[in-house]
């Protein structure tokens, strides 16, 4: 070992940044999230097959930010001091986290018993994922801005740029909650279609619902974090 | 008798040589870290550079704080016998060499400078009663130990909130570094010239009055902000092919243009480095040599400018040999930190060590860049920071001086009875 019998104190106060392996978590939450559109895709298609691998590859995904996630809060314990309040970052990880986590249980959900969309609301279950997508896009824009905000002290013309942006996720959220209940809607007015069926797919929905809510909750951290 | 003597000298010229290659060694390779850390400078740039600006400082601005270790703590007057001050200057570096090579060896966060002023209150005490020993310095000095790292946070903090305030979160973050930067080139350039020039043998040598050398101070001072401009400013120019430059890439020339700056601080740092810790090695070593060269040790003895070069040789040699190890080491672990930052940290810390050196305190540079790194911390310009680091340093410090000053006594009583 190089850096034995040697006394580096300043090196000892400088401790790893939680805030690149929040970056590196979010990584997965992105592409875990992305993945689900397709995934979707090949369900809506029928295409169970294939839609297999996809469940798997976003578990895969999800197990992976759980681990930096635990990883994450083992390294911030009480004496390490951030420029921010703790508490709002470790919530910050858990909503991301959590979208990770609904992508996962529609995908789960699905496979348990692979129940048809009926026709006429396959059009607009397409909508509501379109929307999901553009939250999970509009979050990634943050997270990425999140990364300048740093350099400047959470300050300067960047947090004019995140907050339009987290309002931006706030009406995002709004417009899918408006899908949700248009589909719910719709469901329960099929005439000819078993109430398994129905339930199945309300309970899809409604997982798919969690998604932006999840990233709505995040960006009001991110609002907390620059208001301090 | 002469022969003896002479071997004495010796002995004592190795053990302060080895005190002064401690402090290129550790002390001098953890202040360059931050510069290292943040990329600033490399690895053989941070050795050459650290060695020659540590040597400066040693030589031109070290003689304040060595009388106070060598005068102000210890009355030499008060102890009859003048072999003792010998045998006594010998016992404080041997026992603070021993508890520091101890130390390094545990890696806990101790300071050279505690630990010599614990080896001569040891002597003190041994040699000459309580009463020999100056508890009123003491205590200022002690408490010079506790001011220096809070004002080292304190500059870096506010020094940060100067850089953030008016250079990262402007709307334009060029133009505003255009006219800050070299505002801080000047004041580095001010507070080095004016500690080199006021009450130094450097300073009286030129001869001039007060008045010259404050203009002296000044148009250097203003110089280098001119050259500092027109550097940034073509350091800015280099980027004018890209029109219309993203955030991102402001702030990467706003650093870029911090990493040249961080090159002075960093010079600067291992100057009020070298101007305050040299006393660690060379205070013990001047009362013998004095003892030895005339016989007595008067309050008002010069130090002889041999004893600093020799210290700050010392120095250079303990940066090139194990300093060289320590910066790679920490170096490559520090990698969060931004020249922003860096630069921040280094002239909170270098102008806390050298006001105190400037007010005869011997204080701890290492301990300093820690009061420094917290205090950017304060301003929210660092991503972690380990606050832990507080209570270790309390500890190693409320410690150094009573196991200095028990080791100094024993070995100073062992030398009374063999010599």
């Amino acid at each position: 070992m190089e850096d034995k019998h040697i006394r580096t104190p300043i090196l000892q106060t400088l401790r790893k940044s939680p805030f690149a392996k929040l970056q590196e978590h979010f990584k997965y939450v992105k592409t875990g999230t992305f993945a689900l559109e397709e995934a979707v895709d090949h369900y809506l298609n029928k295409d169970y097959k294939t839609f297999k691998q996809y469940v798997e590859k976003i578990d895969k995904y999800e197990q992976k930010a759980d681990w930096i996630k635990g990883n994450i809060r083992n390294h911030l314990p009480k004496f390490i001091f951030l420029p921010i309040s703790k508490a709002d970052f470790l919530s910050l990880l858990k909503e991301l986290d959590g979208m990770l986590d609904s992508a996962k249980d529609v995908t789960v959900l699905m496979d348990m018993r692979n129940t048809e969309v009926p026709e006429d609301v396959k059009h607009e279950f397409h909508i509501l994922i379109q929307k999901v997508m553009e939250t999970v896009n509009a979050i990634g824009e943050v997270m990425d801005m999140f990364k300048i905000i740093l350099e400047t002290s959470f300050g300067g013309k960047i947090r004019q740029e995140i907050k339009k942006m987290i309002h931006e996720i706030h009406k995002l959220e709004h417009q899918s909650d408006v899908i949700e209940k248009k589909i719910s809607k719709h469901l329960f007015n099929i005439k000819d279609i078993d109430p398994i069926s129905v339930l199945h797919l309300l309970k899809i929905v409604e997982r798919l619902g969690y998604i932006p809510d999840h990233a709505e909750n995040a960006s009001d951290k991110i609002r907390a974090m620059l208001a301090r | 008798m002469f022969f003896e003597f002479s071997f004495l000298l010796i002995f004592i010229i190795i053990i302060g040589f080895y005190m002064a290659w401690n402090i290129g060694a550790n002390d001098l390779a953890n202040s360059m870290a931050s510069a290292v850390g943040a990329k600033a400078v490399t690895l053989h740039t941070a050795v050459i550079l650290g060695g020659i600006m540590a040597f400066v400082g040693a030589v031109f601005v070290g003689s304040n704080v060595t009388e106070t270790v060598k005068n102000g703590i210890v009355d030499p007057n008060a102890i009859k016998n003048s072999e003792f001050l010998l045998y006594g200057a010998i016992a404080a570096l041997l026992g603070a060499s021993f508890w520091i090579t101890l130390a390094t060896w545990k890696e806990l966060p101790i300071s050279t400078t505690h630990s010599i002023v614990g080896g001569m209150v040891g002597f003190g005490v041994v040699a000459g009663g309580v009463k020999v020993v100056n508890w009123f310095k003491l205590g200022s000095i002690a408490l010079s130990w506790v001011i220096s790292p809070i004002l080292g946070a304190i500059i870096a903090y506010f020094i940060f909130k100067f850089i953030l305030i008016l250079i990262l979160r402007r709307k334009k973050p060029l133009p505003a570094v255009k006219n800050i930067g070299p505002l801080l080139i000047a004041l580095t350039a001010l507070i080095v010239s004016s500690s080199i020039f006021f009450k130094t043998p450097a300073g009286n040598k030129l001869g001039f009055g007060i008045e010259y050398l404050i203009l002296l101070t000044i148009i250097i001072s203003v110089l280098s902000g001119v050259i500092g401009r027109i550097i940034i400013a073509r350091y800015i120019h280099k980027f004018k092919s890209i029109k219309r430059k993203t955030e991102k890439e402001q702030y990467q020339i706003v650093e870029g243009i911090f990493k040249r700056l961080q090159l002075m601080t960093s010079c600067y740092i291992a100057f009020a480095l070298g101007a305050n810790d040299v006393a660690n090695a060379v205070g013990p070593m001047a009362t013998a040599f004095s003892v030895e060269l005339t016989g007595s040790v008067g309050t008002e003895v010069e130090i002889p400018i041999y004893l600093l070069i020799l210290g700050g040789i010392g120095i250079i040699i303990g940066m090139l040999t194990w300093g060289y190890k320590v910066i790679k080491t920490i170096g490559t672990k520090i990698t969060e930190l931004t020249n922003t930052r860096g630069f921040s940290i280094d002239f909170g810390a270098a102008t806390s060590v050298l006001l105190a050196s400037k007010a005869g305190m011997p204080v701890s540079t290492t301990h300093a860049v820690v009061g420094a790194v917290i205090g950017v911390g304060l301003a929210r310009g660092l991503e972690a920071v380990d606050l832990r680091i507080i209570k270790k340093i309390v500890i190693t410090w409320l410690v150094t001086v009573p196991i200095a000053a028990l080791t100094t006594a024993g070995i100073f009583v062992v030398l009374c009875c063999v010599l």
